[in-house]
């Protein structure tokens, strides 16, 4: 694809002592509209796109499943193979994946299990030291609390078991991060997401 | 009232994960846009990157081969590409602040938490295209801007030598008032 007009703009330099403030050609610039209120007449593009996401959602479920095939496969990996490292990176995308789509997806409760999977095997400074069982326990959870939140009537449940692998696993995680003063205080510090809209 | 006419942007989307994928594709066609490509891992992103010059990049950071992370180091290298300041969003599960300062200081524009919505991402681009920031060069970070916010009033030793960004702390306009009193 051949390059666009605007890519060959020049940037404008402005050196200091130890640095150079930079500003590069505004190339987005030709998106920006400046309508007037009564000329604002198109949908809400949010809005848009919400209903987009709405038409869907009716396969949501069946992504679901699949993500969990998938974690599935990746345990069964680490039991057939250890938790060598490419097994584990594997296990690691995958409750990282579902993690990440869990609430968009519709599955809020298994959230925080996806995200108990993922410090177990993130933080753990000897990961052949995990205990496969409490790796399996994560991976049926998701499992159950998917296959369960289909029929509606577990939420409680899915709460309790979500808790107790946390607690577990941050007992783990503090044993074998005794000789790491800090390193999960660090870890574990507030999201810091910056907001545009704050400046 | 100032909109974005998203049909005059170009986006690549670079994620391992096809569900996210889809949803993004989704979410910027709802937004208006019709040119959205698409790569699964970094090599394959950098690639496109090349290939098709997006105005947006939106990247994962977990990815086989090499990840987000490394994608944006590689993007930002002066003189290495053909467009080096693109704008650069980064979309991932992980939020712990260790990783969203890592992020920064590799060059990244916006950083987007999942679970991904339609409002945070169209903030996120609305930001890029209507308060796009200059660029910082020195000897260890190339990328935007890392203070979004300016202080005219700040008096005090110039501290952007090294490649982390200098967190300036500034007594609170209250603490002063209550000084001089």
């Amino acid at each position: 694809m051949s390059r666009r007009p605007e890519d060959h703009a020049e940037a404008a330099v402005t050196k200091f002592k130890d640095y150079e403030v930079i500003t590069p050609p505004n190339k987005l610039e030709k998106a920006v509209v400046h309508a007037r209120p009564s000329e604002h007449y198109e949908p809400d593009p949010v809005a848009r796109a919400e209903q987009a996401l709405l038409t869907l959602s009716n396969d949501f479920a069946q992504w679901m499943e699949a993500e969990c095939r998938r974690l599935d496969a990746a345990r069964r990996k680490v039991r057939e193979a250890g938790l060598t490292d490419a097994a584990r990176d594997e296990l690691f995308r995958a409750a990282h994946d579902i993690k990440g789509e869990a609430a968009t997806f519709g599955f809020p409760l298994i959230e925080p299990v996806a995200r108990s999977l993922c410090r177990l095997i993130e933080h753990s400074p000897e990961p052949a030291r995990i205990p496969l069982v409490l790796l399996d326990q994560h991976v049926d959870g998701v499992r159950a609390i998917v296959h369960r939140n289909a029929q509606g009537n577990s939420e409680r449940k899915a709460q309790v078991l979500a808790e107790r692998l946390r607690q577990v696993t941050e007992e783990f995680l503090a044993h074998e991060n005794r000789n790491r003063p800090g390193y999960l205080d660090e870890v574990a510090a507030p999201a810091l997401a910056p907001d545009p809209s704050s400046g | 009232m100032v909109r974005i006419d998203f049909n005059r942007l170009r986006f690549l989307v670079i994620d391992d994960n096809a569900h996210m994928r889809r949803i993004l594709r989704t979410l910027l066609h709802g937004f208006g846009t019709r040119e959205v490509y698409e790569a699964e891992d970094g090599a394959a992103g950098l690639e496109a990157f090349t290939h098709y010059s997006p105005d947006i990049v939106i990247t994962d950071w977990a990815m086989p081969i090499f990840d987000g992370l490394e994608l944006t180091q590689m993007i930002r290298q002066p003189g290495a590409n053909a467009n080096p300041y693109v704008p650069i969003i980064m979309l991932t599960g992980h939020s712990e602040k260790k990783r969203v300062v890592a992020a920064r200081d590799a060059g990244i524009t916006e950083f987007l938490a999942k679970p991904i919505s339609a409002k945070a991402l169209y903030q996120r681009i609305l930001n890029i295209v209507v308060n796009p920031r200059p660029f910082i060069k020195t000897k260890t970070y190339f990328g935007p801007d890392r203070r979004r916010n300016v202080n005219p009033n700040y008096v005090g030793p110039d501290r952007r030598k090294g490649g982390k960004a200098d967190i300036i702390k500034q007594q609170p306009l209250l603490d002063k008032a209550k000084a001089l009193t």
